[in-house]
């Protein structure tokens, strides 16, 4: 089987923090409508391997490349502007607002009357359900709460739609999107994430649950101590192996 | 049909609160309003109840209305405001000495007036976001900062005498309409809930109140709409020290000493959340009106001035706790007040209570026994 040209390429990617080396020569690569999955322990490197490629923290050394096109990013702005965003384990809501000005927080819509530039709420909550039912298939009971009174997985559903309604987003990395919802709101969250998929867009899926790293990754990068220990297809590999990376028994054994 | 049932009672119990919510600001000071208008009733029906009366309540309120309204944004973004009282009193005293001392035509003055304030908001945002200095210590501080250059300035001076267009705007009246202080205070409210409804300033304040982290994540740049929050309060504060010199026809560097105080209570009884995310504009300008009536009240059953600070200070307290208090989701969970009065905890609480009262007493017994004659000395 063909590889597909990858969206997104990370080459020797290395970072230091002061005198500690969160990660050495780091190679990652991603394809369109595919979920890459990246796994390791806690300091394993993975946050800080997601935060360089969303422009949060600048490597110290190694090159980046998005479609082929060497990036230089000095702000996560900058990433955004790309076509590279990621919603955070945190989700970034503000709770007081309702789901629609959430999803338009930074980016509001807006309307002017006589030069003079207002919000355009009543668009901005169409488009909110407009995007929320269409790209996600989530419908919220009201869009005029609080979004502090929404469930887990309908915070979870307005922070990925705040990601996926830039029009040219490319890739979209989701940190530990599960590790607070319950079992149904897992489930549904990881159904988002295959429609996601299914509509082109790369993956990035951070994730503690192996569970859900197998049930919609098609690829796993196991991040041990800063390097990258492994890279397997899901369907050629299986949990009891990835978790074997993870904590080195194969190092070990060797 | 049968298994539906309970979502749509929980829905129904749900969606009943929903309902409710927006309007709990008003309803609190409402409630209090209608309180004060009862007892008033019964003590002080004949002197309380006058269209002279309630003009005194409705000049009073304009004063303060400008300021609750952009304090009403200050507080929303978790921040506050201490120094609103001596802004107002040094551009005031500035605005006076610009027409007495250097012949500045009104209208001029009074645009001096705004844009000081307008200056002096901007240092107390600058302090806050560039000197990292807490909004409550850096306000405080610069409240000190700014009575100092006003008592600097005037001295013990009382100006007075003004031209027609500051006692205009302080107690001016636009003849069979209402009077232009008010008029002054309800237009800065309508634009303050423009502002709030249909502006970034007003939703980025919001964001920023209820999660700054996740405000500066989305890209918005906090600090600036910290500054701008804090310009708007220092222009109003300037404008209310525009109308206070034109109501009274006199400024000094003393005046406004409760402003602070009594803006704050007036916000925080309109329901807007001093831990920031919940803004009510209408419930800061019924908070306005319910502390005029309040102290009206109290001047009409002619109890000293001095027990409006008391007054300011209790209200502000009942607030906040009465507004915890209904944010408090489990309330179901406790088994009544006298239980939840009787933890452990609670007890060592009492008895700390008790021993501080009994040393109180003893002081007070000792001092009584051994009281020498106070007749020389005073």
């Amino acid at each position: 089987m063909s590889e597909p040209q990858p969206v997104v390429s990370m080459r020797r990617i290395g970072k230091k923090f002061g005198g500690v080396t969160a990660l050495h020569d780091v190679d990652l690569d991603a394809s369109a409508g595919q979920v890459l999955a990246i796994v390791g322990d806690n300091g394993a490197g993975k946050s800080t391997l997601i935060k360089i490629l969303t422009g949060v923290y600048q490597p110290t050394s190694g090159s980046i490349h998005l479609d082929g096109k060497p990036l230089e990013m000095n702000s996560h702005s900058d990433a955004k502007a790309l076509g590279i965003d990621a919603v955070y384990q945190t989700l970034a809501l503000a709770d007081d607002l309702d789901p629609a000005a959430n999803m338009f927080l930074g980016s509001e819509l807006t309307r002017s009357f006589m030069g003079i530039p207002y919000l355009d709420n009543k668009t901005m909550r169409l488009e909110a359900v407009r995007v929320l039912d269409e790209r996600l298939g989530v419908k919220l009971r009201s869009m005029d709460v609080a979004t502090e009174s929404l469930s887990g997985g309908q915070r979870q559903a307005v922070a990925i739609a705040r990601a996926v309604y830039q029009p040219d987003l490319r890739v979209l990395v989701m940190d530990e999107p599960t590790a607070a919802l319950g079992p149904q709101e897992t489930a549904r969250t990881l159904k988002l994430i295959k429609v996601l998929r299914d509509e082109g867009l790369t993956i990035l899926l951070i994730s503690h649950s192996l569970d859900d790293v197998f049930e919609v990754s098609d690829q796993i990068q196991i991040m041990r101590r800063g390097r990258r220990a492994g890279l397997v297809k899901t369907e050629d590999s299986s949990p009891k192996e990835v978790l074997g990376m993870i904590v080195g028994a194969a190092e070990d054994a060797a | 049909m049968t298994n539906q049932s309970p979502v749509t009672h929980a829905d129904a119990g749900r969606s009943w609160q929903d309902r409710l919510e927006p309007y709990l600001a008003i309803i609190g000071p409402m409630a209090m309003i209608a309180m004060i208008l009862i007892v008033m009733a019964i003590l002080e029906p004949t002197r309380y109840f006058r269209a002279s009366n309630f003009n005194i309540i409705f000049l009073e309120a304009a004063l303060y209305m400008p300021m609750a309204m952009a304090m009403t944004f200050v507080i929303t973004q978790r921040g506050i405001d201490l120094s609103v009282g001596s802004v107002a009193a040094l551009t005031g005293i500035i605005m006076a000495f610009a027409m007495k001392q250097y012949g500045f035509a009104p209208w001029f003055a009074v645009g001096l007036a705004i844009t000081t304030g307008a200056l002096f908001g901007l240092i107390n945002g600058l302090v806050i976001t560039r000197f990292k200095v807490p909004d409550l210590i850096g306000t405080l501080a610069m409240d000190l900062v700014y009575r100092g250059f006003a008592l600097v300035l005037a001295k013990g001076l009382v100006l007075a005498r003004f031209p027609d267009l500051i006692t205009d705007i302080g107690r001016g009246r636009i003849p069979g309409f209402i009077p232009i202080p008010v008029l002054i205070g309800l237009t800065t409210f309508v634009v303050g809930a423009f502002l709030l409804r249909k502006s970034w300033f007003g939703r980025y304040s919001i964001a920023i109140g209820s999660n700054p982290e996740a405000a500066e994540m989305t890209g918005i740049s906090v600090n600036r709409y910290k500054i701008y929050a804090y310009v708007l309060m220092g222009a109003m504060a300037g404008l209310a020290g525009l109308m206070l010199t034109g109501k009274l026809n006199a400024i000094q560097a003393t005046s406004a000493p409760y402003f602070n105080l009594h803006v704050i209570a007036a916000v925080v009884v309109g329901g807007t959340s001093l831990f920031g995310g919940r803004a009510y504009m209408l419930g800061s300008l019924a908070g306005v009106l319910l502390l005029s009536m309040m102290i009206n009240a109290l001047v009409t059953l002619r109890i000293e001035f001095f027990w409006q600070s008391v007054a300011s200070g209790v209200v502000i307290i009942l607030s906040v706790a009465f507004y915890t208090w209904l944010q408090k989701k489990d309330r179901d969970g406790s088994k009544g007040l006298l239980a939840s009065l009787r933890t452990p905890e609670n007890n060592k609480i009492y008895k700390l209570a008790g021993a501080l009262v009994s040393a109180l007493l003893v002081f007070v017994v000792l001092g009584f026994l051994f009281a020498a004659d106070t007749t020389g000395s005073g």
